[in-house]
């Protein structure tokens, strides 16, 4: 188990919808939070093709990845988190292209993040989403009190991840991406 | 005189006045679309040839469009037509009582990839309304702004979009005979684009491979990464404010800009040589491609690109202001410029909603603007959003688009209508890098890697889809070409000490104030009017180009224009049976458009009052 790999944590997700927007207002809490000189903290929602690109141009690239998002799934918890690893695969090419026009024209997605990410090849070894139950879709900017109590576990996730080996204690689950637009989690 | 229909009049002063003895001057016939429905049906179950073919959603466009069509797949012919919007959006609602400074960075949301237009236009319309006359250093920084924002636009839509429908992979599987042509069909713009046939330019369109559609990708961060010096970010800046923007601009700035904007002078010669080559050599294979999403040259522009010595921010002046942009604003009306003035644009703005899932509202409060012109109850100042999902109907209502009209026209808008009214108007002020003929836009590029050339926009026969995107290429040096002048001014203010970019100001905590913001998206006309009210948002109602373009039916019965465009589209596809037809005449017809439903739509929960922001700049909803 190598140590010490380059690891960005990015956050993913839209602002004033509640649970929903956790990952961005952490964001700036995850940034605040000391962290050892291989490890960087960025939001990542400004574009799956300009991460893209931000990424081609980072140099040695990033070997870890962790997104922080909340991604609303049936027979879950408001509050409780899951650690996905992205295992690759590509959609159909018209799902790519749609996923290429929707981040071009401003949709922010974990999912378009992912395969237009596995499309252009950026991401290297390990990809990690810490996917936290948000609930029915409200607006505002409160969370909830599960979401909220939620918060410390989400945080020692993603150092464990970001600090330690991958398979670490947590229990992980697979995503892929020609599975992903039809809701399989893939269950090893 | 500008207005055939609705009762306003002139005297000889030119002061407009409402036509007299008119019971109920506003007052508009209602038709039935039923009738039309029951004929539909009735020729349906006659004949197995005619068909519904629906497009939900129609793909490769920004946001939520559906599109509802009936073809006779024997005759080759589209008999009707209903285009949908299926999202609510709802900043109307959202901006109501909130403080108007909110406005610019609330609005900016409405879209993912003009933020910055919507910024722009809710500034505008608090200049407007509050008197705030931005610095002439903020002004001409806006304009490099906004010619940026569209830079990143007209790449997107013309090989990420609108492209692929005339790649070698989607003309192989719907005209394969064209392939063949294409092959031996030689490029005329060879030696500003590189390609020696049509088929290697189609190839280069192909999706997510071909190095065209690559190569936008990578303009576009060129294009952002200008943008940013000047915004903060993309797509919703952090910088522009009403009275300038709120970020200091040095000779630095104008250096990190101008080594982004060069790249463009190459990159406006090259896709306009590459849509010059691939749109003659469809015409060349096939004249009825002139026909494709073809309609009336009958558009709204508002004209973009303040000029510092001219730009006030008053209503008073706002057209002599307006006519001094270096797009002017105006309408056209079947190819003919019927006015450039702003005051008389906004004039003439209705919206009407019996085909949208909206109430009618009850009040008239303004019946003239401060001019005197008179203003209808459907004009957005007059306007209440007021929203009422319910079932979708063909023969009532459809769509969460209203339907906006211009002297009770529906209007097009694009980019395209601000090249075509302004070389057409010959209105804007002279310009060392534009030329206005009245029948072409000439534009001097100046050399970077290619040598310097003239590029001449030519004001096209038929107004077509082809045309709408052929424009649209013109537009990237255009735009590239404002941004020069402008930053040529920029550093001549900058050398003269005039630093200042932005003026203060204070929110007058009593009485009635009200502006309309009027600003081009990279997709066209966008306004924004604003009602204040001691110190708070008391009305707002945004109008954006794909509002006007996929509108339903008017009250009276006129198709809206993807509607009326698609319904004057031959079907030119080659296909078997009704199972293999894929429809590419229908989709290259509404593409040309650029559809942006983000802006134009609204999103709420469902079953409730409860309006949802996220969905407005996701674009990925389905319908509830």
């Amino acid at each position: 188990m190598e140590l010490n790999k380059k690891t960005l944590i990015g956050t993913v997700g839209y602002h004033i919808l509640g649970n929903h927007s956790m990952p961005p207002m952490m964001y700036l809490h995850l940034n605040e939070m000391s962290w050892p000189d291989h490890v960087k903290v960025d939001e990542l929602n400004w574009g799956p093709v300009a991460v893209v690109q931000m990424m081609e141009a980072e140099s040695p690239p990033f070997e870890k990845v962790i997104i922080l998002c909340a991604i609303e799934r049936k027979g879950r918890k408001i509050g409780q988190i899951d650690v996905f690893r992205w295992l690759g695969k590509l959609p159909d090419e018209e799902q790519i292209q749609a996923c290429v026009g929707d981040a071009a024209t401003g949709v922010i997605s974990v999912e378009n993040l992912l395969v237009i990410g596995e499309y252009f090849k950026i991401w290297k070894d390990e990809v990690y989403l810490v996917d936290v139950e948000p609930g029915p879709e409200v607006a505002g900017e409160k969370w909830t009190e599960s979401m909220e109590s939620s918060i410390p576990d989400v945080i020692s996730t993603i150092k464990r991840l970001a600090l330690t080996g991958m398979d670490d204690g947590i229990d992980i689950k697979y995503l892929q991406g020609d599975t992903l637009f039809t809701n399989k989690i893939v269950t090893d | 005189m500008c207005f055939k229909n609705l009762p306003i009049a002139f005297d000889e002063q030119g002061n407009a006045y409402l036509k007299e003895d008119i019971a109920n001057p506003y007052e508009y016939k209602v038709v039935d679309l039923g009738q039309e429905q029951d004929k539909l049906h009735s020729l349906m179950e006659k004949n197995g040839y005619i068909k519904n073919v629906d497009y939900d959603p129609v793909t490769r466009v920004a946001g939520a469009l559906a599109f509802h069509s009936v073809v006779d797949l024997k005759e080759k012919k589209v008999l009707s037509t209903n285009s949908m919007a299926t999202l609510f959006r709802g900043y109307e609602i959202i901006l109501k009582g909130r403080d108007p400074r909110d406005a610019a960075y609330i609005s900016s949301r409405a879209c993912g990839v003009c933020g910055g237009v919507h910024a722009t236009t809710s500034a505008l319309a608090i200049e407007m309304a509050l008197g705030i006359k931005p610095p002439p250093l903020g002004i001409v920084m806006r304009n490099i702004l906004l010619a940026i924002e569209y830079l990143y636009d007209h790449p997107l839509h013309l090989f990420l979009l609108a492209g692929p429908d005339y790649s070698e992979e989607l003309v192989a599987a719907t005209n394969p005979e064209l392939i063949s042509k294409a092959a031996s069909a030689k490029c005329k713009n060879k030696n500003v684009h590189g390609y020696d046939t049509i088929l290697d330019i189609m190839k280069d369109l192909n999706p997510l491979k071909g190095k065209l559609y690559l190569e936008a990708l990578s303009m576009t961060r060129v294009a952002r990464e200008a943008y940013v010096q000047i915004g903060g970010k993309y797509p919703h800046p952090q910088s522009v404010v009403p009275g300038g923007i709120s970020v200091t601009v040095t000779m630095t700035t104008l250096n990190e800009v101008y080594t982004r904007l060069i790249k463009f002078f190459d990159y406006g010669q090259k896709t306009t040589g590459i849509w010059d080559d691939v749109f003659d050599f469809f015409y060349e294979q096939d004249e009825r491609y002139q026909q494709c999403g073809v309609r009336p040259a009958t558009m709204a522009d508002t004209g973009v690109w303040d000029r510092p010595d001219f730009y006030d921010a008053s209503f008073e002046n706002c057209d002599k202001w307006g006519e001094a942009r270096w797009s002017t604003p105006g309408i056209l009306v079947d190819g003919e410029v019927v006015t450039t003035k702003l005051s008389e644009l906004n004039a003439g703005l209705e919206e009407f909603v019996e085909h949208s899932y909206y109430e009618k509202w009850q009040d008239h409060k303004f019946l003239t603007d401060d001019k005197g012109l008179p203003l209808s109850p459907n004009h957005p100042w007059n306007k209440d959003t007021i929203p009422k999902p319910g079932k979708q109907s063909w023969r009532d209502r459809y769509s969460w688009d209203t339907c906006p009209t211009w002297d009770r026209l529906p209007m097009e808008a694009g980019a395209y209508s601000r090249m075509y009214l302004t070389a057409k108007a010959q209105k804007a002020p002279a310009s060392k890098y534009l030329e206005n003929t009245g029948h072409s836009m000439i534009i001097h590029v100046p050399k970077y890697n290619l040598p310097a050339a003239d590029l001449e926009w030519k004001i096209p026969t038929h107004w077509n889809a082809f045309e709408r995107n052929r424009a649209r290429a013109y537009c990237i040096p255009y735009s590239a070409m404002v941004a020069l002048e402008n930053w040529e001014i920029a550093q001549q203010l900058i050398r003269n000490g005039e630093t200042a970019v932005s003026t203060p100001f204070e929110i007058p905590q009593k009485g009635l104030y009200k502006g309309f913001g009027a600003w081009g998206a990279g997709r066209g006309f966008l306004t924004h009017h604003l009602i204040v009210e001691n110190g708070l948002i008391q009305n707002y109602q945004i109008l954006t180009p794909s509002t006007f373009n996929a509108a339903p039916r008017t009250p009276w019965g006129a198709p809206g224009p993807y509607e009326e465009a698609v319904m004057n589209t031959p079907i030119l596809e080659k296909f078997d049976t009704p199972e293999n037809y894929k429809g590419i005449d229908i989709l290259r017809a509404i593409r040309s458009f650029d559809p942006c439903m983000p802006c134009t739509t609204h999103i709420m929960a469902k079953d409730t009052n409860h309006v949802v922001t996220r969905e407005v700049t996701t674009c990925a909803c389905g319908i509830e």
